[in-house]
């Protein structure tokens, strides 16, 4: 499997909602597409599932243009509709059927796939009963139904409780391992949980496209965080004059202090703060969680 | 076309469960019985209620052919308060799939336009031609014993000419309902505009040929006098072209995928 996005490029009355947006995904990649409300990530993923035009450019999968392959893809859509009048049976019988998949396959398929996502006890309860977790899940199993070969899912926890979150959270976990996933969220921890590989958006423009290690690594300036139990100020003012210190920042009884060199200078400063008798509670290097990578690289532009 | 036959077996479960299938024909059914029975009634009824005071009534005098009356079920029932019906009854047809996400959805499938389309059609189509030949055959039937015989054969052509007249009013209310958004304004439009083609029948005969509606017109002419106008024929033709049209539309205007609003 592999999955081109070239140069796609979609504009709502002159406003570029996605801007030459370029990226590809293998086989047992999992993604995760975060950027903040209105980065044009919903769009991007419609037109991957072909509910949207690009403008521009276009998306191919294993070499044949999106539209022809609407087979291979299971789509879980942000408010993922349903007739209300279906049991969660026979939705799945009807988008199955839809998909071409085999009736004899479905009523195999069906009662695996509702355990998988925990809904066997209400196949035959109306959806319109259901709750935005259950319909979630409920989307999710019509997703994997024809077994595609690329799962998109748009904010697919975004509307969900803590509890129904935890689920579709473990579940994606769980199909993560047979299939090939790419999801929008902008929630940062869910991506974070979930997938290796992030491609940060913002304003329609791919910002980033990286692994979390590399991400975390890259945006990490060495820094040294300690907390101290009184405000020693005598020996804050001989940190300052050290010749490796390249920055003090003092909030209360806790410093951060920006070395150039982390792994010689870590010692050299601790050893420092014994020789002046410094009562440290706690000293550690500090890193920048997703989070604030996320936002730094998201509002400084 | 698996999946218009599939979307079919859907659309006719839905419209079981809902319960169209059975209010539409008993609809139709209380409809094609009225005209009869009121004309029937009309001089006891007006006798009755004393209001003909000076007012002589010879009821030999109105009474009508059956052909006739068999006629105005067409032009006063059906051809009025059917129309608006049916718009009410098929103005949602593309419209609730579009608001709530699901044309998208499905279209996210393997699933052409024109088999979704197919499938909507002719579900609906079906249940609505139902709907009138029972409602227009109860009428035939209480006319048949209230007033004149009228020949079976003048019923049928009757009827498949006004069924060609029905499906003219399907297409344009999917294509109206495929390019609006609200349910007010879709039945709003279908219904000034199919009951606007119904009036000027009336009025300008010289645009029979182009007025989806004359064929309602040609079917009540059979009716009351008996006599297929040959000419008939270039308007079932033109009716054709015109549902055709009306589908490509709707076909078209799905294709540009305006089919999502977030």
């Amino acid at each position: 499997m592999k999955l081109e996005i070239k140069n796609v490029a979609k504009a709502y009355k002159n406003k570029k909602v996605v801007n030459n947006f370029n990226m590809e995904m293998r086989t047992g990649e999992c993604v995760g597409l975060i950027g903040p409300n209105g980065a044009g990530k919903s769009t991007l993923i419609k037109m991957i599932a072909d509910i949207i035009k690009p403008d521009n450019g276009e998306i191919i999968l294993n070499g044949t243009k999106i539209t022809n392959m609407k087979k291979e893809i299971g789509y879980l859509p942000q408010y993922p509709a349903f007739y209300n009048w279906m049991t969660a049976k026979e939705t799945l019988e009807f988008m199955g059927q839809l998909s071409c998949v085999k009736k004899a396959e479905l009523t195999l398929r069906i009662p695996e796939i509702l355990r998988k996502v925990g809904l066997h006890g209400a196949q035959n309860d109306k959806v319109g009963t259901f709750s935005g977790g259950m319909k979630q899940r409920l989307g999710i199993a019509q997703a994997l139904l024809h077994k595609p070969s690329l799962v998109i899912m748009d904010e697919p926890v975004s509307a969900l409780d803590p509890i129904g979150r935890r689920e579709v959270l473990n579940i994606i976990q769980d199909i993560k391992k047979e299939t090939t996933i790419l999801f929008s969220t902008h929630i940062l921890n869910d991506a974070e949980e979930i997938c290796e590989r992030f491609v940060v958006m913002k304003e329609g423009l791919k910002l980033e496209d990286t692994t979390t290690s590399q991400l975390i690594y890259r945006q990490n300036e060495d820094r040294l965080s300690l907390e101290l139990a009184t405000n020693d100020l005598v020996w804050i003012d001989i940190v300052k004059t050290l010749p490796y210190v390249k920055e003090v920042k003092v909030m209360g009884k806790r410093l951060e202090i920006m070395v150039e060199n982390l792994s010689n200078n870590k010692k050299q400063l601790l050893s420092n703060a014994i020789e002046h008798n410094v009562d440290i509670m706690r000293f550690e290097i500090r890193r920048d969680t997703l989070e604030e990578i996320f936002l730094k690289m998201v509002v400084s532009e | 076309m698996n999946a218009g036959i599939l979307l079919i077996k859907k659309e006719f479960v839905q419209m079981a469960r809902d319960l169209r299938m059975v209010w539409l024909p008993i609809v139709f059914i209380l409809l094609g019985c009225t005209q009869p029975i009121i004309t029937y009634y009309l001089p006891t009824i007006l006798e009755a209620l004393g209001g003909g005071q000076g007012i002589t009534i010879d009821s030999s005098a109105i009474s009508q052919e059956g052909g006739e009356v068999l006629a105005s079920t067409l032009g006063s029932q059906f051809d009025q308060l059917g129309i608006i019906i049916l718009v009410v009854a098929l103005m949602g047809i593309i419209q609730s799939d579009k608001s709530n996400g699901m044309l998208a959805f499905i279209l996210t499938r393997p699933v052409s336009i024109s088999s979704y389309l197919f499938g909507k059609v002719v579900s609906n189509y079906i249940v609505v031609v139902l709907s009138v030949t029972i409602g227009f055959f109860v009428s035939y039937l209480y006319v048949n014993s209230l007033f004149t015989m009228v020949p079976f054969s003048h019923f049928l052509i009757a009827l498949l000419l006004y069924l060609l007249w029905v499906l003219f009013l399907v297409a344009f209310t999917l294509m109206i309902s495929a390019i609006f958004r609200s349910q007010g304004i879709i039945a709003l439009i279908s219904i000034i505009f199919l009951t606007g083609c119904r009036i000027i029948v009336n009025f300008i005969p010289a645009i029979d040929v182009i007025n989806p509606a004359s064929l309602s017109k040609h079917a009540s002419e059979v009716l009351a006098t008996g006599t297929f106008n040959t000419s008939v024929i270039i308007i079932v033709f033109v009716e054709f072209i015109w549902i055709l049209v009306l589908f490509s539309i709707t076909n078209y205007w799905i294709s540009l995928k305006k089919i999502d609003y977030d």
